[in-house]
């Protein structure tokens, strides 16, 4: 129907864009509604409530004014991350193979580091009125400690992230190379063309391990129980995002469900060898990956407290293990 | 158990949390001193919801007092109003009939049933698992019901008046039944519960060696209730209640004082207080429920105290012309808050909130206590 003129390539991206982005707002609801609510034996919210009528509701709203050292950067923080997960859906399109840069695991890495790297500042530039900003009289005769140094509790949460970058995320990257050591090439062109000769990475010894480990790396990436210590209710509530309300909030959950589609759409280039395009059938299979990993996650989240640190380390390190297990056995 | 010794010089950072924060159902500020993560100290306010309840009773009419006293706690509003009678009944010698005695039994078990829940679900709340609070607040419901039904009210029951109970609050054959078969659903769904909750090995490693308060400090802390019956010690004022003469129950201790324990120690309890409804269903004397036969008169400084959900819950004032003078009343929290700063010590912040929880904290019904400073 189209030529491959770089025109047609464009309106292809953009409209395969559009349809992914389109099914991520429900898969928000999707969660909430089918899985959480199902299981906790209550109705739940509307499907599209949690992914498109709250953000449009948000969208509406009168913003508060944020108490942050940069305020500006603050708030185009969230739109970075959705633009980071945008680059990162355009980057598995067929269409994105011809810039090798672009298309490769070094750039899906990269940018999902940018958008974990946003979280970190987000925990740092947030100052709440939920700590040390309450007008309280802390430091009254009679305190203790009233000379310790003070700190907001979305500090705890930009330590946090920064902790995920260093190790937390491991598990996710490792998966994600191990479909390189079947396909010895980190162009998804090459990974993708790999599998539709030889079948898919998935149903290999090392493929499987890897999808186990890509699963809890998705997971943490997705802040999702047991692994949202970043943004655990029971001391820094909401972390990096305590402070964004109105359309910042809006972007916020939109980049939550796009990200969940997205990461889906990456585990179908990396592990079954069908990239995301609505020139094919093949994004059916994006799609069901992207659900089938929304309600292995929202099954395990509902049945799982938050992790602390006791139980996070152990687990990342199991996880890590096993993602350098599939990768020995890819090479083997 | 080694005793926790909290850091008294340097220290690394101070993290303020509230007065207002999702894991704390009240308003209460909470300062953690931390060294990467871990509590090394923590101080709690509180004071940001005094009402000056009693200031009001004060020169009040003592019904009106009474009734008053409800309005304390929206957890233990019946434990209030009783132990405020009770104490009336005290320094006025007023006899209570035998079924009004049971039937406020039945109310305080009720009551124990229902605060007992929403410690496990606000617990499971603070450990992030919603589906375990969901599942306990389904089993709270069923309570609540029973306590509407007989009370009128979900929270204000207003049960308990000078001389015995309400006459509306009087059970028939209908109420006993409905009582009967609910405490056999809710003793089904418990059990189930706590089957799952103790087969979960994620949430044990949650729950377990987690905010210990050891037996000596709770001890010396005064600690009261639950959570100190949690730490071993076998106290409970029910059993020197006569209201609870002619029970047969058990005092539930747990070893530990941990979280797990006190999680534990309130499942455990609420079988009990199931076991005492029965037998209050089953042995509950006919007659009238309240006296009326009684004069007024002045007292001295009368005393009462009672074990309610949380523990010893104490009320005490005089009466003058049919009005109450110099009244005081301490809940079972005020005793309770040196342990849950304690409990926190050494332990990762995010499980400071749940440390303090376990305790059962109800800080709002605390805060009555005022230091008059004349110049």
């Amino acid at each position: 129907m189209f030529g491959n003129t770089l025109i047609n390539s464009v309106i292809i991206v953009i409209l395969t864009v559009l349809v992914c982005f389109v099914i991520s707002t429900l898969l928000p609801g999707i969660e909430r509604k089918y899985i959480h609510a199902r299981i906790q034996q209550r109705i739940g919210p509307l499907v599209i409530s949690p992914g498109i009528m709250a953000p449009i509701k948000f969208m509406f709203k009168e913003n508060i004014e944020v108490a942050s050292p940069v305020p500006g950067l603050y708030k185009i923080l969230p739109i970075v991350c959705f633009i980071v997960v945008l680059c990162l859906l355009i980057a598995i399109t067929p269409q994105a193979y011809a810039i090798p840069a672009l298309a490769s695991l070094v750039a899906i890495v990269g940018l999902l580091k940018l958008e974990e790297i946003c979280y970190v500042l987000m925990g740092a530039l947030s100052k709440s009125v939920m700590s040390l900003r309450m007008p309280f009289p802390d430091l009254a005769k009679g305190g203790a400690h009233l000379n310790a140094q003070r700190s907001f509790i979305e500090d705890i949460s930009s330590k946090r992230s920064l902790r995920m970058i260093t190790y937390g995320s491991f598990p996710l990257y490792l998966a994600l190379f191990a479909p390189v050591t079947a396909a010895r090439s980190i162009f998804l062109k090459d990974i993708v063309a790999f599998q539709q000769v030889n079948g898919p990475f998935l149903f290999t010894i090392s493929g499987a391990f890897a999808a186990i480990v890509f699963f809890i790396g998705y997971m943490i990436v997705l802040n999702e129980y047991p692994f949202s210590i970043i943004k655990a209710k029971s001391d820094v509530i909401e972390g990096p995002y305590m402070e964004y309300a109105a359309k910042y909030r809006a972007i916020v959950y939109l980049t939550r469900g796009f990200l969940m589609f997205v990461l889906g759409a990456v585990f179908s280039v990396l592990f079954i060898g069908v990239p995301p395009t609505i020139m094919s059938w093949g994004i059916l299979l994006n799609i069901a990956v992207a659900l089938i990993f929304v309600f292995l996650m929202g099954i395990l989240s509902a049945f799982s407290p938050v992790f602390t640190n006791r139980q996070l380390l152990p687990t990342i390190l199991g996880a890590t293990l096993l993602g350098v297990l599939a990768i020995v056995l890819g090479l083997l | 158990m080694d005793e926790k010794v909290p850091r008294s010089n340097i220290i690394e950072t101070e993290i303020p949390m509230g007065t207002v924060h999702p894991a704390a159902l009240e308003p209460y500020r909470v300062r953690f001193f931390v060294e990467d993560e871990i509590v090394q100290e923590a101080e709690i306010t509180i004071g940001v919801n005094h009402r000056g309840i009693e200031r009001i009773m004060e020169g009040l009419p003592v019904e009106k007092a009474n009734a008053l006293t409800e309005k304390i706690c929206g957890i233990c509003s019946n434990s209030h109003i009783w132990n405020s009678c009770r104490t009336a009944e005290i320094g006025l010698g007023i006899e209570i009939p035998e079924r009004a005695e049971y039937i406020r039994v039945i109310m305080g078990e009720l009551e124990r049933l229902h605060s007992h829940f929403l410690y496990l679900a606000h617990g499971c709340e603070v450990l992030s698992h919603e589906t375990f609070s969901m599942r306990v607040f389904y089993l709270r419901e069923i309570v609540m019901e029973l306590l509407a039904m007989i009370g009128g009210n979900r929270v204000q029951y207003g049960c308990s008046v000078l001389g015995g109970v309400r006459p509306r609050c009087d059970l028939d054959e209908a109420k006993l039944l409905r009582l009967k078969n609910d405490m056999d659903a809710v003793e089904e769904g418990l059990t189930s519960f706590v089957e799952r909750f103790m087969a979960d090995s994620i949430v044990m490693s949650r729950i377990t060696g987690i905010g210990v308060l050891p037996q000596k400090q709770a001890i010396e802390l005064a600690v009261t209730g639950p959570s100190l019956r949690a730490t071993g010690v076998a106290r409970d004022l029910r059993t020197t209640m006569f209201e609870y003469d002619n029970f047969d129950f058990n005092v539930v201790t747990q070893p530990d004082g941990d979280v797990k324990s006190n999680l534990i120690m309130r499942a455990l309890e609420s079988f009990e207080s199931i076991k005492i409804i029965r037998q209050a269903i089953a042995n509950i004397p006919e007659g009238k429920v309240i006296n009326r036969d009684w004069e007024m008169f002045d007292t001295d400084f009368t005393e009462s105290y009672i074990e309610v959900p949380r523990g010893t819950l104490y009320h005490s004032y005089a009466l003058e012309s049919g009005r109450v003078r110099h009244c005081v009343i301490r809940t079972p929290s005020m005793a309770n808050i040196g342990a849950m700063q304690y409990a926190c010590i050494g332990d990762q912040i995010t499980d400071a909130q749940l440390c303090i929880v376990q305790c059962d904290p109800c800080f709002t019904c605390t805060d009555r206590a005022i230091e008059i400073i004349r110049r």
